[in-house]
């Protein structure tokens, strides 16, 4: 596996420009490709969760904080955009970065008060979080519409064209992917970025070399929880009707297993995992209600044998086995 | 006044239950070392061991008992082998999200297998209600809180008094130390891991009786109550995670006096969020306890 990724590296490393320019072209021509609107919203969906399963990734995969109610800020993000459409009748296009930095600000509240927790009690606190967000907005009928949800919120428009079908719509989720993609290439390979690993791989040696690991931790938080506020906004407009059954924990399964099944700690991880659970999710729909099933022997079986996921950070402490199995070697080799 | 003094009947009984759920589960954390996202199924399949027991055999409550216990010890061993017994010496989120695999796979084989509706609970306790003063006790809820202290009281008794007992705990302190003296590691960490899990199938049981209903995804919520109970109680201290599942049982239920049901949930994890705010370590502080 290692070494068919550094081969085909290799290859993109030599055509970098041309492989760029062809990808693009062909990532624009997609919907003239297949005018089906069944095979574009699978196409919308993938990049729906590019976004949702990269945000995590973040979290998750780049500084090991362990974020499992990922839904909650997704929920947050499009109940965001709908009330404000809906009531103050905001244009989209400012909605999406307000509902981003609401979200970042509720990634910020549930950080705070955990960042001298370890990992399985933020993994609690978040699953609580996202479960109590979920109850609010099924409770709280006056805003949130209650079990009813949220009907009729208006579609984007930008110079006289409507955004009101998957087929165009693609255009907005391919854009608002780019700009993640790029964002975070360069964010993680920023100062930022680099703090963020090197809190994952030993926390405490971060923190003796001078890093803030308090403040490093929770703008991980917040920068993970700001693509999911700008996903839910996206979403929102997208499907036009929202309620709260759509941000379970079981959503929150999903996502991160997306990530785990493509791999965490690279930015290619999640965007093969968003593509290869939503492919198997169309192809097992003749036997939908194996579906979840087969996600759970997926996830174990990556545990078992390959625990940083298809295309994860494989030098990283992600992946676990080689980590230890080495340190096993050098503690026998230092006995010897 | 009344309704309130009830209202805290109905929370101890309730948060009798969900002390021996977060027992259970501080032992599974004690011994593994790793927490756990199967317990909500464990509890699941407790309860629906004895469902089907009530109805082919008979409506015999230690029957019951005895046969959750069984079922949920069939799948703590499942758990063992799956989630932990190759992952010891690995970081810990790798047997975290096994373990999140393997909750997602029971729990949907169960929706498959059992159906996706709820199944009403047939009625093995009569519905006595006896008034003491303004207080009125089921005698469903004597039932309850005599099978929590008797299976507590038994479990005490093990960690402190038998050899396995003592294995146990030396495992849960040192697992190094506990290798040194000679004490067969994974075989009493499997051994531990099914006692919880027994323990959870029965709190199952009691819980299904006790709501009179049971479905495939009951166990989301339950674990994550046994979790957060467990928590309050610094996750391995057996006494103080029973403390923390009294304390869960009986916020929810003053908390529904002042609302609706529905907001149920919503007092249980906010509880616990603002005691995670204020006492990360949960009641239990010991000076020089190894931080986890």
């Amino acid at each position: 596996m290692n070494e068919i990724i550094l081969k085909l590296k290799s290859i993109y490393d030599k055509y970098k420009i041309i492989i760029i320019l062809a990808g693009s072209i062909l990532l624009l021509l997609v919907p003239v490709i297949f005018p089906k609107s069944y095979i574009m919203g699978i196409i919308c969906r993938i990049l729906l969760y590019i976004i949702l399963a990269g945000g995590l990734n973040v979290i998750n995969g780049y500084s090991s904080q362990f974020c499992i109610g990922y839904a909650g800020f997704f929920c947050i993000g499009a109940y965001t955009e709908a009330i404000l459409a809906l009531r103050l009748k905001i244009n989209f296009w400012l909605l999406l970065p307000i509902a981003g930095i609401v979200t970042a600000i509720a990634g910020l509240l549930i950080c705070l008060p955990t960042l001298k927790l370890k990992g399985k009690y933020l993994a609690l606190v978040t699953l609580g979080f996202s479960e109590i967000v979920r109850l609010i907005a099924l409770n709280w009928s006056s805003l949130t519409g209650g079990p009813m949800g949220l009907k009729g919120i208006p579609v984007p428009k930008i110079f006289g064209i409507e955004f009101k079908n998957s087929l165009s719509y693609y255009y907005i989720f391919l854009f608002l992917v780019a700009i993640f993609l790029f964002v975070t290439r360069r964010v993680i390979n920023s100062r930022i970025g680099r703090a963020w690993m090197s809190i994952r791989e030993d926390e405490q040696a971060a923190r003796s070399l001078g890093v803030d690991t308090s403040m490093y931790k929770a703008l991980n938080f917040m920068y993970g929880a700001f693509w999911a506020g700008i996903a839910g906004a996206a979403y929102a407009p997208y499907t036009r009707y929202i309620d709260s059954t759509f941000f379970t924990l079981d959503e929150g399964f999903n996502i991160l297993s997306m990530a785990i099944i493509g791999g965490m700690g690279t930015l290619i991880g999640p965007v093969a995992g968003s593509i290869v659970v939503n492919l198997l999710t169309e192809l097992l729909r003749p036997i939908s209600e194996y579906r979840l099933v087969a996600y759970a022997i997926l996830i174990i079986a990556m545990m078992w044998l390959r625990p940083q996921g298809l295309f994860g950070a494989s030098k990283s402490i992600l992946a676990g086995k080689e980590i230890v199995k080495k340190a096993r070697k050098a503690e026998k080799e230092a006995a010897a | 006044m009344e309704y309130l003094l009830n209202q805290i009947v109905n929370g101890i009984s309730q948060g009798a239950i969900y002390a021996l759920m977060a027992i259970g589960y501080s032992v599974v954390v004690g011994v593994t070392g790793l927490i756990t996202f199967t317990h909500g199924e464990v509890i699941m399949i407790g309860a629906f061991a004895s469902f089907y027991i009530f109805q082919y055999i008979g409506n015999n409550l230690i029957l019951g008992i005895i046969a959750s216990f069984i079922a949920s010890w069939i799948l703590g061993m499942f758990i063992y082998y799956v989630c932990y017994d190759r992952f010891f010496e690995a970081p810990s989120h790798i047997s975290l999200i096994c373990t999140i695999g393997a909750s997602m796979l029971i729990r949907n084989l169960a929706q498959i297998y059992f159906g996706p509706n709820q199944k009403p609970m047939l009625n093995i306790i009569d519905n006595k209600v006896y008034r003491i003063g303004v207080l009125q006790v089921s005698l469903m809820q004597i039932v309850i809180l005599i099978t929590v202290v008797v299976l507590a009281s038994i479990l005490a008794f093990f960690i402190n008094n038998t050899r396995w007992g003592i294995m146990l705990r030396a495992v849960s302190q040192d697992k190094k130390a506990a290798y040194l003296m000679g004490i067969n590691v994974r075989k009493t960490a499997m051994i531990g891991n099914c006692i919880g899990c027994g323990l959870a199938g029965i709190a199952g049981l009691l819980i299904s009786i006790y709501y009179q209903t049971l479905q495939a995804t009951m166990g989301g919520s339950l674990g994550m109550k046994a979790f957060s109970s467990s928590v309050l109680g610094g996750l391995t201290d057996t006494r103080y995670s029973a403390l923390g599942g009294l304390a869960i049982g009986l916020i929810e239920n003053l908390g529904i006096t002042i609302s609706t049901a529905s907001f149920r949930d919503i007092f249980a994890f906010g509880f616990l969020i603002t005691v995670l705010i204020i006492r990360p370590e949960g009641f239990a502080s010991r000076k020089g306890a190894k931080s986890q």
